[in-house]
C-alpha cells in the first residue's frame, strides 16, 4: 500500500510539472544524505538548511522577476518539513532515516503537499511504517471527515468566493468597492479562506485516516480565539508550531527580556510573512505586534475578546485580498471612513449568488459555526455513531455538496495562498 | 456473520438504496425538461416515441427542423418522414444522430443539410449550451457516448452528461412548474420533428458579404460526411444533400462548388435551395419568422411541397396513403397539425 501511495503521489506531483520534481528530488536527496552525516556536524545542518531555505526564498521572489520558472508544487510545505527533520536529527531527537523510501514517502506524501499539515518526521513515520489496513472504522471516520471538508469547500468557501470575486476581480474597479464593500470583502474572505483551508485539511486528514495514516490537526476553531496569541495556536497549527520550535525558541523565545521577546516574535512572524510570500511581510509583522501586546488588550468578557480578535484578524486578511500593500491599507482605512451600507445591500442581489444560493450559503455557515462551537463533542460522538447513521450522514453530505455546492462550468476555484505553495 | 451484523448491513443497504433513489430523483428534478421553454432541447428525444416507419429521415441543424415539414411532405405526396434536427447541429453530431436513427429503422433516404460543412472542430459556434440542447435528452447508447466525446468543449466533463446534477445543480434555486409537471412525462413539441413557427418578420439587413481567406471545408467535416455516406451505403439508404434556403450565414459559391464536387464524385444528389428561391415561390417578406435566417410555416410549406415532388419523382419515395394503418396515423396527425395552425 505504501508503494502505491508513493507512486500515485509521484504521478499526481508530475502532473503539476516535471521540472518541479527535479527541485523536489534535490531537496529530498540533500536532506536524506545530510541527515546521515549531520550528527556532531553543525555546519552540515546549517549548509543544507541554508541551501533549501535559499531555494524557498528564491521561489518566493520568483513572481517578482521576469523568469518563467514555475515554483515546485508544495515547496513551502516540503522545505519546512525537511528543515525540521534535519534540525531534529542534529539535535538527537531521533536517528536519521536509513531507508530512502520511507523518507521519500514522508516528504512526498501527496495529501499534505497541497495545503499541509507540516508534519514532523517522528510523528508521521510510525504511522507510515505501521502495518495498516482499511477497516470499517477507518473508512467511516475518514470518509465522514473528508466529506465534511468537501462540504466546507464547495458549499461554504466557493459561494463566498463568488460574492468576493464580484468586488475584486477587476483591479480597475477597486475604487467602487470601498467602505462597507471592503468590510464585506474581508468578512467573505475570512469565511472563504477558513472554509477552504480547513476543508482541505479535513479532506487530507480524512483520506489519510481511511488508509490508516494519522495527520496532525491544523485548525481548532480559530475564530473563537480570544487573542492573537491564541489565534496563532489554533490557525494553521503545524506552521505555528514549526515557527515556534525552529525560529522563536532557538532565538530565545520568551525566556529573555521583554524587548528581546518582542524582537523574537517579530522575527518569527517576519519569517511567517515571507513563507506566505514577499507581499505578506507587513502582515506578518503586524500579527507579531498583536501577538506581543494581545494579552494586554483582553477583557474579562469572553464574547468581546472573541469578537475583537475576529474583527482584527479579518481586517488583516486585507493583505491577502488586494494585490498590494497600499491598496490593502487603503481598504482597511475605508472601513472606518466610508459608510455605504445602503449601496452594499442594494448591490447584493447582483453579486452572482441567487437568493436561494444565499440562503443555502447562510445555512451552511450556521452549520459550520455550530460544528466549530461543539467540535470536540461532535467529533467524539460521530466516531461512535451506528453504521446506519454514518451511511445516512455521508449520503446527506454528498447530496448537499452535489446540490448546493458551487462548482462546474464557469466556476474557478482561484488561487489560494495556501494551496500547493 | 452474526444476526446483529446482518441486520446492520441490511439497514445500511436500505439507506443506500433510499439515497440512490434520492440522487436519481434530484438528477431528474434539476435537469431542464425543454417542454415549454427552449423546446429545441426535446426535439431529438421526441423521436423515440415515434421511431420507425419513415421513408425519409432529415438530419441537420435549425435550417432543417424549421424549413422542412414532414407532414406537408405527407400531405403532398404521402411521404412518411421525420426530422432529427437540433440547434446548431454540427456534422459529427449529425453522424451520431444518423447512426442512432439507423438502429431504429432503415429509411429509403436520408436528407442532410450541408450548412454544417463550414464548422470544423475550432468553429466559434461550438458552445456547451448547444451541445446540451442536442445531447441531454438522447437515450443512452453507444451513439450518445460517441456524440458526447465528439462534442465536449474543453470545460465540459463526460460525467456531467451521465449525472445532470453536476451541470444543473444550481437550477435547484430556479425550478419552475415545468420541472414538476414533466418530471415523469414528456409532451410532443414538434410535428414529426418540424418546429412550427407562424410568426412573420420580414427580411432585414445582414453583415456585408466579405470574401473569406479560406473557403475550404475543414478536413474533419469531410471525414464525417464520408462516414455518413458509408453508413448509408451499408444500410442501402440513399443520402441526399441539401442546402436549405436561408439568407444568412452566406452560402458562398466556393462552398457550393465543393459540395457539387463531392456530390458528383460520389453520385449523390445535391439540391441548393438558396438558388431556387424564386422557383420555390419563397418571399422573404412573408415566409420567414426571423428576418431571413429561417423559414416560417408558410415558407416551410412551399419548400416541403416542392421537395415532396422531388423526392417522389426523382428518388422514388413511395406514396403511403394507400396503407390504411399509415393513413390513419397521419390523417390524425394532419388534423392536429392543421388545428394547431389556427392558433
Amino acid at each position: 500500500m505504501n508503494l502505491i501511495l508513493f507512486l500515485v503521489g509521484l504521478v499526481i506531483y508530475a502532473s503539476y510539472g516535471i521540472g518541479g520534481m527535479a527541485f523536489l528530488a534535490f531537496s529530498l536527496l540533500t536532506a536524506y544524505v545530510a541527515a546521515r552525516f549531520v550528527k556532531g556536524r553543525k555546519w552540515v545542518m546549517i549548509l543544507t538548511v541554508a541551501v533549501n531555505a535559499a531555494l524557498l526564498v528564491f521561489f518566493k521572489v520568483l513572481p517578482y522577476t521576469k523568469l518563467t520558472l514555475i515554483a515546485p508544487f508544495g515547496v513551502s510545505y516540503y522545505t519546512f518539513q525537511i528543515i525540521s527533520y534535519l534540525v531534529d536529527v542534529y539535535r538527537g531527537k531521533y536517528e536519521a532515516e536509513r531507508n530512502l523510501f520511507w523518507f521519500a514517502l514522508y516528504v512526498t506524501y501527496i495529501p499534505h503537499l497541497f495545503s499541509g499539515p507540516i508534519e514532523r518526521y517522528d510523528l508521521m513515520c510510525q504511522s507510515l511504517k505501521d502495518k495498516r489496513r482499511i477497516t470499517w472504522q477507518s473508512l467511516s471516520d475518514g470518509g465522514l471527515r473528508a466529506l465534511w471538508g468537501a462540504f466546507k469547500i464547495f458549499v461554504i468557501s466557493a459561494p463566498a468566493g463568488v460574492l468576493l470575486s464580484h468586488m475584486i476581480a477587476d483591479p480597475k474597479k477597486f475604487g467602487e468597492y470601498t467602505g462597507a464593500f471592503a468590510l464585506f470583502a474581508m468578512l467573505l474572505y475570512a469565511v472563504q479562506l477558513y472554509a477552504n483551508f480547513s476543508g482541505t485539511m479535513d479532506v487530507a486528514i480524512g483520506v489519510s485516516r481511511i488508509w490508516g495514516i494519522g495527520l496532525s490537526e491544523n485548525f481548532d476553531a480559530p475564530y473563537f480565539s480570544q487573542s492573537f496569541k491564541e489565534f496563532w495556536r489554533r490557525w494553521h497549527i503545524t506552521l505555528g508550531a514549526w515557527l515556534r520550535d525552529y525560529i522563536y525558541i532557538p532565538l530565545g523565545g520568551s525566556r529573555c527580556g521583554k524587548v528581546r521577546r518582542v524582537f523574537n516574535l517579530l522575527v518569527t512572524f517576519f519569517v511567517s510573512g515571507i513563507w506566505h510570500g514577499l507581499h505578506y511581510i507587513l502582515w506578518g509583522l503586524i500579527n507579531g505586534v498583536f501577538v506581543a501586546v494581545g494579552d494586554k488588550l483582553k477583557t474579562r468578557w469572553k464574547p468581546l475578546n472573541i469578537a475583537g480578535t475576529f474583527c482584527l484578524v479579518t481586517l488583516l486578511w486585507a493583505f491577502f485580498i488586494w494585490p498590494d500593500t497600499v491598496t490593502a491599507l487603503t481598504m482597511i482605512g475605508s472601513v472606518f471612513t466610508t459608510f455605504n451600507y445602503g449601496a452594499l445591500f442594494a448591490a447584493l442581489p447582483t453579486m452572482g449568488l441567487s437568493a436561494g444560493g444565499g440562503i443555502a450559503f447562510g445555512v451552511a455557515l450556521i452549520l459550520l459555526w455550530l460544528f466549530d462551537l461543539k467540535r470536540e463533542t461532535l467529533s467524539a460522538k460521530a466516531s461512535a455513531f451506528r453504521p446506519e447513521a454514518k451511511v445516512a450522514i455521508a449520503g446527506a453530505l454528498t447530496l448537499a455538496i452535489l446540490l448546493f455546492g458551487v462548482y462546474g462550468i464557469g466556476f474557478d476555484f482561484g488561487g489560494f495562498v495556501y494551496t500547493g505553495m | 456473520m452474526t444476526k446483529k451484523r446482518t441486520l446492520t448491513l441490511l439497514r445500511c443497504l436500505a439507506i443506500l438504496m433510499i439515497l440512490l433513489l434520492l440522487f436519481a430523483g434530484l438528477n431528474r428534478l434539476v435537469e431542464p425538461k425543454y417542454m415549454t421553454a427552449l423546446v429545441e432541447g426535446s426535439m431529438l428525444s421526441q423521436y423515440y416515441r415515434e421511431a420507425g416507419g419513415h421513408d425519409v429521415i432529415f438530419v441537420g441543424d435549425c435550417e432543417v427542423y424549421a424549413n422542412f415539414s414532414p407532414l406537408e411532405l405527407y400531405r403532398e405526396k404521402g411521404i412518411t418522414a421525420y426530422v432529427r434536427g437540433s440547434s446548431q447541429q454540427l456534422i459529427w453530431q449529425s453522424y451520431y444522430v444518423l447512426k442512432e436513427t439507423l438502429r431504429y429503422e432503415t429509411p429509403k433516404a436520408v436528407v442532410w443539410n450541408v450548412n454544417a460543412m463550414r464548422y470544423g472542430e475550432n468553429a466559434a459556434v461550438i458552445k456547451e449550451s448547444y451541445n446540451r440542447l442536442a445531447i441531454d435528452q438522447m437515450r443512452w447508447s453507444a451513439e450518445k457516448v460517441g456524440i458526447i466525446r465528439a462534442s465536449m468543449t474543453e470545460d465540459e466533463s463526460f460525467l456531467s452528461y451521465v449525472f445532470p446534477i453536476l451541470r444543473y445543480h444550481s437550477r435547484i434555486y430556479d425550478l419552475t412548474k415545468e420541472d414538476l409537471t414533466y418530471f415523469f412525462t414528456e409532451q410532443d413539441t414538434t410535428w414529426n420533428g418540424h418546429l412550427m413557427n407562424q410568426e412573420v418578420k420580414p427580411v432585414g439587413s445582414f453583415p456585408a458579404k466579405r470574401p473569406l481567406a479560406d473557403y475550404a471545408f475543414p478536413a474533419i467535416c469531410y471525414d464525417y460526411l464520408d462516414q455518413m455516406r458509408k453508413l448509408c451505403e451499408e444500410k442501402g439508404v440513399e443520402l441526399i444533400l441539401v442546402k436549405a434556403p436561408s439568407l444568412y450565414p452566406y452560402w458562398y459559391d466556393e462552398y457550393d462548388a465543393q459540395m457539387e464536387a463531392y456530390a458528383s464524385e460520389h453520385n449523390l444528389a445535391f439540391y441548393n435551395f438558396t438558388e431556387m428561391v424564386d422557383e420555390l415561390g419563397i418571399d422573404f417578406t412573408t415566409d420567414t419568422y426571423d428576418g431571413g435566417y429561417h423559414l416560417n410555416l408558410a415558407g416551410a410549406k412551399k419548400l416541403s411541397a416542392y421537395f415532396a415532388e422531388t423526392l417522389a419523382t426523382r428518388h422514388g419515395i413511395p406514396d403511403r396513403r394507400n396503407d390504411p394503418e399509415i393513413k390513419a396515423v397521419y390523417d390524425e396527425k394532419l388534423a392536429q397539425y392543421d388545428e394547431a395552425q389556427k392558433g
